[in-house]
């Protein structure tokens, strides 16, 4: 297959978006506030947009059309990270994934902007700005309650111990990891992750939360090769419910 | 509870078998008022408002709120409490000439004046001006702004007491013209609708 390299890095990216997209979407009617779940239904909604613009740069390389490929794969053909797919619990575990996840998609679409794959390129100064509004909202939130009550702030350091070996999981590396910097297509999952962590910790110290001591935490990886956790395909099969009893339904 | 809905499945149980609660008192946010220009050049006008625990994150929740759908290039957001208000006029009376002149002589402080003009319709932009107060704003609004206009009733907020699109936050409604899908009409409900009511009518004779 041509181009393995630049396809790899299109699909984890999209499928991870789907997920997340998809994940966040579970909120819609059920959020905090009502304000909040307007807020936190469009991010989702942009996510599932970023997957289909990627999906689509995959449908000009030759791979099947986006709806096929979102809704037709099985657990084990996805290539998202396994933090995605984790089922949402309370709303503190909901916002501290939405802050590290979106921390380091604002930096690795920043990245692409200056991809050498002019297509890439172009469709992460979109995506760019759209993360914007995502991290200043993910930012805002973790500033409000990461210093408000003890109870505010010992639920997002639970959530954010608990989150943090699988958001280190973004950033398994691929097998063509070298061939992407080479190709100048993407600067690498290593100096993503560096600049993850310099943010991170920049943004957690306004806060009373304390940074997990990350050089000791294993990262929880696989995804990128599709061994997932038990929590993705309950939730292809309810996305994908009215696609499969009727492929040409519109809804 | 049983529902076709797997998110309303999964929901939490309400109550205890066999206890009886109180029920919990409302934990109410407040409220703060929300601007949107439409178009560059275009003036801000009142949308609304949301609830939220403090101004910026009533800004960040403005946002969606408020601009999801209708293209606009900027925001800004404002406690309610700090919008005053001039008594509200009818017919061919301005509200401008109701109010007394304010005499609390000169202020360097910056006012930010919103006109209703049209019953049913929003409060827009008409102005800034300078002052030393609320009513001294509105004085001077009467003169530098509304020449004559029948204007039904005025805000005048102080500009320091908003929360504004930064520059570079302009690039968050990049995009909003491509999203058509939030648009009720791109739906098209209504021919969907007819659509499975002629295939019901087929599928009967």
């Amino acid at each position: 297959m041509e181009n393995l390299p630049l396809k790899e890095l299109l699909y984890k990216m999209a499928d991870d978006q789907l997920i997340l997209g998809h994940r966040n979407s579970e909120w819609t009617g059920f959020g905090p506030l009502l304000e909040e779940d307007i807020a936190f239904s469009s991010m989702a909604q942009d996510k599932v947009g970023h997957s289909l613009a990627l999906y689509t740069l995959l449908h000009q390389l030759g791979e099947n059309d986006p709806d096929t490929v979102a809704f037709t794969r099985n657990a084990p053909q996805f290539h998202n990270c396994v933090f995605v797919e984790l089922p949402n619990q309370e709303y503190d575990f909901s916002l501290i994934r939405h802050f590290l996840y979106d921390s380091a998609e604002a930096l690795r679409f920043e990245m692409l902007t200056a991809s050498s794959y002019e297509p890439l390129a172009q469709v992460a100064k979109k995506i760019r700005a759209e993360l914007r509004y995502h991290t200043l909202h993910a930012k805002t939130w973790i500033n409000q309650l990461g210093s408000a009550t003890e109870e505010s702030v010992s639920r997002l350091q639970k959530s954010l111990d608990y989150a943090f070996p699988y958001a280190l999981g973004i950033f398994e590396q691929s097998p063509y990891e070298s061939d992407l910097i080479a190709q100048r297509i993407f600067a690498g999952e290593s100096v993503l992750k560096e600049q993850w962590l310099a943010k991170v910790e920049e943004m957690l110290a306004k806060t009373s939360l304390h940074m997990p001591d990350w050089k000791v935490i294993q990262p929880i990886t696989g995804g990128r090769i599709g061994k997932h956790s038990e929590h993705l395909q309950p939730l292809l099969d309810e996305m994908s419910e009215v696609f499969r009893i009727d492929p040409t339904a519109e809804w | 509870m049983n529902s076709l809905d797997p998110r309303v499945v999964r929901l939490p149980k309400v109550g205890e078998e066999g206890k009886i609660f109180p029920k919990a008192p409302l934990d109410q946010f407040g409220t703060f008022e929300v601007f949107v220009q439409p178009k560059e050049g275009k003036p801000f006008q009142h949308e609304g408002i949301v609830h939220a625990p403090n101004l910026e994150l009533a800004y960040v929740l403005a946002k969606e709120t408020f601009t999801r759908r209708f293209v606009c290039v900027s925001i800004y957001v404002v406690d309610t409490r700090d919008v005053f208000v001039s008594p509200m006029t009818d017919g061919n009376l301005s509200a401008y000439e109701v109010l007394d002149e304010a005499k609390d002589g000169v202020g360097s402080k910056n006012f930010e004046i919103y006109h209703l003009v049209k019953r049913g319709k929003q409060h827009v932009h008409a102005g800034s001006v300078t002052a030393a107060s609320h009513a001294g704003a509105m004085s001077k609004a009467k003169f530098e702004l509304a020449q004559g206009k029948v204007v039904y009733n005025i805000w005048a907020i102080e500009t320091s007491s908003i929360r504004f699109t930064m520059p570079e936050d302009r690039e968050f409604w990049l995009t909003l013209p491509e999203k058509k899908f939030r648009d009720a009409a791109d739906y098209k409900g209504g021919d969907k609708l007819t659509k499975f009511l002629e295939k019901n009518q087929t599928m009967k004779n």
